[in-house]
């Protein structure tokens, strides 16, 4: 009885590992892959968006299964056991609220409610870069400096619905 | 898109050029291209609509009722009026040696029927008007009178090929024709002369890092004189 409980265990314990690892690799491994000033291959950036959006799901799925299994260790476990568990679901249920969370607007917040002045009553400089567009009467000026920094809009000029992006 | 309206947000970054995602459909979309790369509308592209990169002075000097997007106070501070030298000093991920531009060469980029040519920034400046053929098109590339606002057009006049060079006596920026002799402003009318009232076919083009350019546009030549 003791070494198949042994057994068992340790099977509970690796299901357990595979499944946090798998969790947290749902949110960690597309991050790690559309990071900033690295190389993006074609077939990596594929993974990413690919991963990426059935994240949200299957980070829930991971973090409840993997919930399951640690109560079912939490009886058996000793003080260090039970760190290992707090720790891992701790992480899997990080990567479930991250999994939902679009960070990338975190270090450049959307502009979400634009606001226009006229051209005379702009305090822009005459020499700063601006992006034009023009439908008809309705001509607009985007500030580079201002885009470079929120990098979309989505914005109507003359009755043209226009993404301005830089 | 085929008459649905996407909203637009940042999504993440695909080699230093940002990768957005609509809040209709979750597909993903290459900035630069405006292509779907990814998700339900996957191979879809969006329409580019006639854009200009300008300075604020020159801009204002041909709108009468233009409008300018504010910022917005609680990020401000956060917008860099010197991006462009500091993102010029970033590192790049990928590049193509072998021509004799650097990766954060800036380029003004044209594509002509699936023709691409890049057009190095500096030379432009130190040249403009530069009259040149891409895909059997002349066109004219002008950088405007501020030597930072940029436009380019084909450059015919009436179906008559025709070069451009700055008029040297007069202190206004004033664009001379050798088809007719006519005198062009900026905007590439005709102000003065036979051609008076015309107006010169625009060219979309896009002001880019040549590494990016060359990247999404791998058979681009460049202009070297």
């Amino acid at each position: 009885m003791y070494y198949s409980d042994q057994r068992s265990s340790r099977g509970l314990w690796a299901t357990f590992a595979v499944c946090a690892l798998l969790g947290a690799g749902l949110f960690f491994v597309p991050a790690f892959i559309i990071r900033p000033f690295r190389y993006q291959s074609p077939r990596a950036l594929w993974l990413a968006m690919a991963v990426h959006d059935r994240a949200p799901r299957w980070t829930l799925f991971a973090t409840l299964l993997c919930l399951v299994f640690a109560l079912l260790l939490w009886r058996n476990s000793r003080r260090w056991g039970r760190t290992v568990l707090t720790i891992a679901m701790l992480l899997v249920g990080f990567t479930a609220v991250m999994a939902r969370l679009n960070y990338f607007e975190w270090m450049f917040h959307p502009l979400d409610s634009a606001q226009f002045i006229g051209e005379a009553q702009s305090k822009l400089d005459a020499g700063e870069m601006i992006m034009a567009v023009r439908f008809g009467s309705d001509a607009r000026a985007y500030p580079i400096s201002e885009m470079a920094y929120h990098h979309v809009l989505n914005d109507w000029v003359g009755g043209v619905p226009v993404a301005v992006t830089y | 898109m085929n008459g649905r309206l996407l909203h637009f947000y940042l999504a993440g970054i695909n080699n230093q050029n940002f990768l957005m995602r609509d809040k209709e459909t979750g597909s993903w979309w290459q900035q630069i291209t405006g292509k779907a790369v990814y998700g339900p509308l996957k191979g879809a592209s969006l329409e580019l609509v006639p854009n200009d990169e300008l300075s604020f002075g020159q801009w204002k000097s041909e709108v009468s009722t233009g409008r300018v997007l504010v910022p917005v106070a609680k990020y401000e501070k956060e917008y860099d009026s010197k991006w462009e030298t500091e993102v010029a000093k970033l590192p790049v991920v990928i590049s193509f040696p072998g021509t004799e531009l650097k990766s954060r060469d800036v380029v003004v980029g044209v594509t002509i029927e699936g023709m691409a040519r890049a057009y190095p920034w500096d030379t432009l400046v130190k040249q403009s008007p530069v009259v040149d053929h891409v895909h059997g098109t002349p066109l004219l590339i002008v950088v405007g009178p501020d030597r930072k606002s940029f436009r380019v057009f084909v450059s015919r006049i009436d179906g008559k090929d025709a070069e451009f060079f700055l008029k040297g006596d007069t202190k206004d920026w004033v664009l001379l024709d050798t088809a007719t002799a006519s005198e062009w402003n900026f905007q590439g009318c005709a102000t003065a002369g036979p051609a008076s009232g015309k107006c010169l076919d625009r060219v979309p083009a896009l002001k880019d890092y040549w590494f990016d350019w060359r990247n999404y546009h791998p058979d681009t030549t460049f202009y070297k004189h």
